[in-house]
């Protein structure tokens, strides 16, 4: 098997089993238990998050531990929205963001937030002219993830916290899915990000909203307080610490992976260079994600052939009901590149021989189904 | 003039798009009627709708005038409305 869909998911580390494994069977208690066993098990947990703390440059009591992304996406967004909208009913986003941030936006509207959509360059990055048009104090949240999803899009975080930080009534959210584990990141840019474990060869079912000290936030599930106030239900012990192991490996040796999947990437360009493909992905995507256009040839179709030979990739769809990307089209202005795209996702674990395998595949499909038009 | 707007709740089209409607709801005689292309699937079905969202469906009686698909200006709207009457 060819597995090339690391953005969608990632296989779990064994070691990260092994800790969730070996949480679940030597500590029993639950951590709001006051008896020796559930103050062992709050103990593990208070240690877990130091080290997950230690590794993002964050405090503890940053960390609120949520199922995922799209929980933590919509802790933030719902949850500042409606804890400040005395201060504003503005929101600003991009067309980049992910369903689990536009759907939260949707539903703000019809409480009567405003959502505004920054303008982009032509790759894709936010303009930061218009994010300073757009800006007022009538703006309660920014939220622009930190990398796309499907292109693979780096934003200027940096400068965009610039922009923000000047009206002090405003937060900026991150959904850094697609970049805490990937690449380093400096959290003091935002006052909230999303990260999700399964992303960095974590669980599936944990993630967590890292949330500035001082901000209060309206909870979404209510509660006792278990490790916050701002996310009710029995603290997650065995996920939280197999969350602390998969974060800590996902730094281990870190500039040798990058190495190593710079080495992968350049490859896989050069390859897809060669062949009847659009590559769509620019010099500002991340080194995991190469998205490219079939010419004349639906995506779904040249997924299941892949299929065939045991070639994982993605046909990464938003505002969609089939291949259209609004992603790539904001990327390309190009509607034909924008219905045929797919997105080939790598890791630290992805081979030279692994491309190779994908590109004779690609190259033999693209020549068989091209021949059926 | 009814229109039959479809839009799904993850869609950034559909949240642009929904703005640019009420304008155009302000200006025109025109009455909408919104599905959730998730929500209301069997209301849905009968409009076929293609691989991009949202979906503007105009009709004069029942029967079917004119479709407008994606994200489009409030110019382009407009003109296409226009066009339409």
């Amino acid at each position: 098997m060819v597995y090339l869909d690391y953005s969608a998911t990632t296989p779990v580390d064994e070691r990260v089993i092994e800790s969730y494994a070996k949480a679940c069977r030597d500590f029993v208690g639950n951590p709001n238990s006051l008896h020796k066993i559930g103050v062992e098990a709050r103990l593990v947990i208070e240690a877990s998050t130091r080290q997950i703390a230690d590794l993002l440059g964050v405090k503890s009591s940053e960390i609120i531990y949520t199922s995922g992304a799209s929980e933590s996406n919509n802790t933030a967004i719902k949850g500042i929205c409606l804890k400040y909208q005395n201060r504003g009913k503005r929101i600003i986003t991009t067309e980049l963001e992910h369903s689990s941030v536009i759907a939260p936006l949707n539903y703000l509207t019809k409480q009567g937030f405003d959502v505004d959509f920054v303008k982009l360059d032509d790759k894709g990055r936010v303009d930061l002219d218009d994010l300073e048009r757009l800006m007022g104090d009538d703006v309660v949240l920014v939220t622009i993830s930190s990398v796309n999803s499907e292109v693979g899009i780096k934003q200027p975080m940096k400068e965009i916290s610039q922009i923000v930080r000047k009206y002090k009534k405003c937060f900026l959210h991150s959904d850094m899915t697609q970049s805490i584990g990937k690449e380093k990141v400096d959290l003091s840019l935002v006052d909230l990000a999303s990260l999700s474990g399964q992303k960095f060869f974590g669980m599936k079912g944990i993630g967590a909203l890292i949330k500035k000290e001082n901000i209060v936030i309206e909870p979404l599930i209510h509660g006792g307080k278990s490790t916050t106030i701002y996310r009710s239900g029995t603290p997650m012990l065995p996920l939280i610490v197999s969350l602390a192991k998969a974060i800590r490996l996902a730094y281990d040796d870190f500039a040798e992976k990058q190495n190593h999947i710079e080495k992968i990437h350049n490859h896989l360009i050069n390859e897809l260079k060669q062949l009847d493909v659009d590559i769509n992905s620019n010099e500002y995507s991340i080194n995991h994600i190469v998205n490219f256009s079939l010419r004349g040839i639906k995506s779904e179709t040249m997924l299941h052939a892949l299929e065939e030979d045991e070639v994982y990739i993605s046909t990464q769809t938003a505002c969609s009901t089939g291949d259209y990307s609004l992603a790539v089209y904001a990327v390309t202005k190009d509607e034909k590149r924008s219905a045929s795209s797919m997105r080939v996702s790598i890791s630290y674990l992805t081979t030279l021989e692994e491309i190779d395998l994908f590109i004779d595949s690609l190259s033999k499909n693209i020549k068989k189904l091209g021949e059926l038009k | 003039m009814k229109v039959i707007k479809i839009t799904a709740v993850w869609c950034s089209a559909c949240l642009i798009m929904n703005k640019r409607w009420k304008e155009i709801e302000k200006d025109y005689d025109v009455e909408t009627i919104s599905y959730d292309l998730d929500f209301d699937e069997d209301e849905v079905k009968e409009y076929e709708v293609g691989e991009k969202l949202p979906v503007f469906i105009f009709l004069d009686g029942d029967k079917e005038i004119g479709r407008l698909i994606g994200e489009k200006s409030l110019e382009e709207i407009k003109k296409y409305i226009e066009e339409l009457n």
